[in-house]
Order: C-alpha cells, then sequence, then structure tokens
C-alpha cells in the first residue's frame, strides 16, 4: 500500500493562559484511507515516541454523529468537502507533501482549552436556558394521537441533525451561534409539543446567546457549507421571526 | 418605548431595524434614481419635478423620515460591526471561504467598509446639491437644479467622485437587499437575492447615468 507524507502545522497551546503558535511537523506513513483524526493520532504516536507532549484534540464516535471532534483545516472548519466532520475527513482529500493548517474552532465563546480543543460549554448553557419541552411523567401518549404532517416531522428531523459541534460558529466572519441555536429552536417549535413554550423558549436561548458573546448574522450562510449535517439557514430565519414577534409583542 | 428598546439590546432586533431603515433607504434611492433620470430628458422638466418636491409641505416629514433611517441605519451598523468583530479576538492564521451553499461575497463581508464611504458621501452629497448654490431658472419662478447637477460634474474631481461612490453604493445594496429581508425574518431565496442583486446594478447605472451624460458632453448650453 503506497503511503504518503504530509506537513502540518498544527495550533499548540499548553493551556487557556498561555499564548498559542502554530508549530510544524512531518508526519510519514499515512494512508490515503486514514480518516484526518487518524493522521493525528499518527503524529501523536510519533510525538509520544521523541518523549513530547502530544497535540490535544477531541474525539469520540469516528463515525461522524457525535459532535466531538472538529477542526480548522486549511481555514474551513471540518476541512474540505461537504456533510461531514473532521474524522470524516479522509487523507485522500489530500495528496503527497501537502501542508495542512490546523487551527481551533476560534470564538471569545469557544476559549480554547488545549491546543485544538475548545470548550463548548456556551452550547450547553444554552439548551439549558430553553432548549428543552416540559413534559409530566408518565405512560407515554399513543403515537397516532398526534398527527404530525409529512413535511413539518421532515423539517423538524432537518433541525434535530444538529450535533452541537460548533463547526457553524467557526465558520461564521461573526462566530455567530444562530444557525445551532435555530435548529434547536426549531426542531422544537416546529411540533405541537415544543408550542407551549415556543416565544419563551427562543427569547431565553437568544438572550444566553448573546451573553456568551457570539456575533450577530450577516446572512452569508459559511455555516451552512460547513454543517455535517447541512443544516438549512432557513431555519435562522424562522427563529428570528419568533423572536422578532416575542419581542414586539412585550414578551 | 419598551419594546424599541429590547429590540436595539439584541443583536436580532438591531440587525432587524438595520434590515428595515436599509430597504426603506432602497426604497428611496429607486424614487430618487427614477427622478435624475429627467435630467439627460429635460432640463424644464427636472427643475419643475424639483420645485414640486421642495414646495410641498409634507417634504419636512419626509426629510425627517429618511434622517433617521439613516441615522438608524449607520448607528446599528457600526455597533453590531463592532460587536462582531469582538467575537472572535484572536483570528486564524488561515481562513478560506466554505463554498457553495454560502452566499459570502466581496460584497457581503466589506459592508461595513462600503457602508463608511456611503457615510461620508451622504453628507458631502446634500452639501453639494440641497445646501448648494442657489441658481434661479432664467423666469426666475424656481431653483434651477438641473444647472448645478450640470456644473458640479463639470468638475473633474466631483466627475471622478461620484464614478468611484456609486458603485460602492450599488455594492452595499448588492448584499443589503437580500440581507435585509433575511434579517427581518424573511425565508432567503435564490431569487429574493438576485432580484436584490438586479436592483443595485440597475441603481448604479441609473445614477451613474447623470454625471456620465455631462461627461460626454451632455448639458452644455
Amino acid at each position: 500500500m503506497s503511503t504518503m507524507t504530509v506537513k502540518v502545522r498544527v495550533w499548540r497551546q499548553p493551556s487557556p493562559d498561555k499564548e498559542g503558535r502554530l508549530v510544524d511537523y512531518t508526519v510519514g506513513n499515512v494512508v490515503a484511507d486514514m480518516s484526518f483524526v487518524e493522521m493525528l493520532d499518527v503524529l501523536n504516536e510519533q510525538l509520544v515516541a521523541a518523549g513530547e507532549d502530544t497535540v490535544a484534540f477531541d474525539s469520540d464516535c469516528r463515525e461522524g454523529i457525535c459532535g466531538s471532534c472538529g477542526c480548522v483545516v486549511n481555514g474551513v472548519p471540518h476541512g474540505p468537502g461537504t456533510g461531514k466532520t473532521a474524522c470524516q475527513l479522509f487523507m485522500r482529500a489530500f495528496t503527497d507533501g501537502d501542508t495542512l493548517v490546523v487551527e481551533p474552532f476560534r470564538a471569545k465563546a469557544f476559549p480554547v482549552l488545549k491546543d485544538l480543543c475548545v470548550d463548548r460549554g456556551a452550547f450547553d448553557r444554552m439548551i439549558a436556558a430553553g432548549g428543552y419541552i416540559s413534559a409530566n411523567t408518565g405512560a407515554a401518549p399513543d403515537g397516532n394521537q398526534l398527527l404530525i404532517g409529512k413535511e413539518i416531522a421532515e423539517k423538524a428531523f432537518d433541525a434535530a441533525a444538529c450535533i452541537g459541534c460548533g463547526a457553524c460558529v467557526a465558520a461564521c466572519k461573526n462566530a455567530s451561534a444562530v444557525l445551532f441555536v435555530s435548529a434547536k429552536v426549531g426542531q422544537l417549535s416546529y411540533l405541537p409539543q415544543g408550542q407551549p413554550e415556543r416565544y419563551r423558549r427562543v427569547v431565553r436561548m437568544v438572550d444566553q446567546m448573546q451573553k456568551e458573546g457570539f456575533g450577530a448574522c450577516s446572512n452569508e450562510g459559511e455555516c451552512e457549507a460547513v454543517c455535517p449535517k447541512e443544516i438549512s439557514t432557513l431555519h435562522i430565519q424562522i427563529m428570528q421571526r419568533d423572536y422578532l414577534r416575542s419581542v414586539l409583542r412585550g414578551a | 418605548m419598551k419594546r424599541l428598546l429590547a429590540l436595539l439590546s439584541s443583536d436580532i432586533g438591531r440587525k432587524a431595524l438595520m434590515g428595515l431603515t436599509g430597504l426603506l433607504l432602497i426604497g428611496f434611492l429607486i424614487a430618487h434614481m427614477s427622478a435624475n433620470l429627467l435630467v439627460p430628458f429635460s432640463k424644464e422638466g427636472y427643475n419643475e419635478y424639483s420645485h414640486k418636491l421642495i414646495t410641498n409641505p409634507l417634504i419636512y416629514l419626509a426629510e425627517l423620515g429618511l434622517l433617521v433611517f439613516f441615522a438608524g441605519h449607520f448607528v446599528t451598523g457600526i455597533v453590531v460591526t463592532l460587536k462582531n468583530w469582538g467575537a472572535r479576538p484572536i483570528a486564524y492564521q488561515r481562513k478560506d471561504p466554505a463554498g457553495d451553499p454560502s452566499r459570502k461575497s466581496l460584497a457581503s463581508s466589506t459592508m461595513i467598509y462600503s457602508g463608511l464611504v456611503l457615510l461620508v458621501f451622504v453628507p458631502l452629497h446634500l452639501v453639494t446639491f440641497k445646501f448648494g448654490p442657489w441658481y434661479l431658472t432664467p423666469d426666475g419662478s424656481m431653483r434651477d437644479i438641473h444647472r448645478l447637477t450640470i456644473e458640479v460634474f463639470h468638475s473633474p474631481i466631483n466627475l471622478a467622485w461620484y464614478l468611484i461612490a456609486l458603485p460602492i453604493l450599488g455594492f452595499h445594496a448588492w448584499h443589503g437587499f437580500g440581507s435585509g429581508f433575511e434579517s427581518l425574518g424573511v425565508a432567503h431565496s435564490a431569487g429574493l437575492r438576485r432580484f436584490g442583486q438586479g436592483l443595485a446594478v440597475v441603481l448604479t447605472l441609473g445614477f451613474m447615468a447623470v454625471p456620465l451624460y455631462v461627461l460626454l458632453g451632455g448639458g452644455a448650453s
């Protein structure tokens, strides 16, 4: 099997309060069918062998569904290509001798913890602010009692596909989180179960988004282009409508 | 009032106000550009139109409205931009465009700069024309704004400035029209965006028609 060698310029930052910088490494024995994070594993094996500190990065399922991994590869969150996370970015996207610039997702609301690991706790706090429904416990109602049209179900599912990786924030020139928030608002507000708290939810989540220090939306759609789940920016306009309606009603 | 303050204190509210005021200003520009097209065709018609416009008592209300829209637009624009810049304190070493389906363009990423040019352009434009020399028509019945227009564009500096600033205005509207509607919660569509881009081109060419007409020797009496 033929292998390739790539140059990797990785952001190294020992801790949140220390200065970081790009450090150059050469990674050999890279197989085209390796994923990008597997290439980072190879790099870390080299570093361990050399007795150096390994590159810290988040990773969990390695099948593109958990939302843990993510970094900016050659200027694009999750790297080149569409509809995939960094673990589903394969080294065949690059050629022998390529240089890969690897940086963490950058936003004031996503402080770097170490190297490529950022604290995405802001996303959790926005969910905690209102991204839920209040349901009484007890037996689940019969599925057929609550009829939901196919189009509405599809729209809600599209929003619910969000895995909360944060690539939308990383891609946005304003580090805005509106695509994430609109997906988390939409997955509930399109459905009957989400109606009772619909307006309170959007106001609380949007207010929390501002408190976290994310920017505003410039309607460019970079977020949708890098989203591993290709979530549409149409959810953003629906969320904005709900938010403006709530504020103008004095909710 | 309380609701307006709530609106002004949120990013989504500020962007909605920026979009609304921007769209209203584009509405004004359509009327302004259409009237300008009288310049090459009818000197009397243009003067008469201007006379009717400035002698209508409602003009003060309209001017107040325009002032509010303009001020509201650039204040929200600057506030939102400063906040956006603060949302990413450490810049990327390398940042590439994400590609399709992103609508990012040179226009969309330079709105604050094109806007700042317009913030300089609009007051200068008012000083040049609205508050400029008050010539009277030969019969002395009304202002000869046509004569002033021709005179202004006989100056190469004015001519160059307008021929630079007007495309920047169009550039600003190129992204602004579609984005304004989106900020108000109107679902984005390729059709709406293309309509806005077409409108921006029409506005730019329409406004440039007058200085170009003078450049090509029009209006020489």
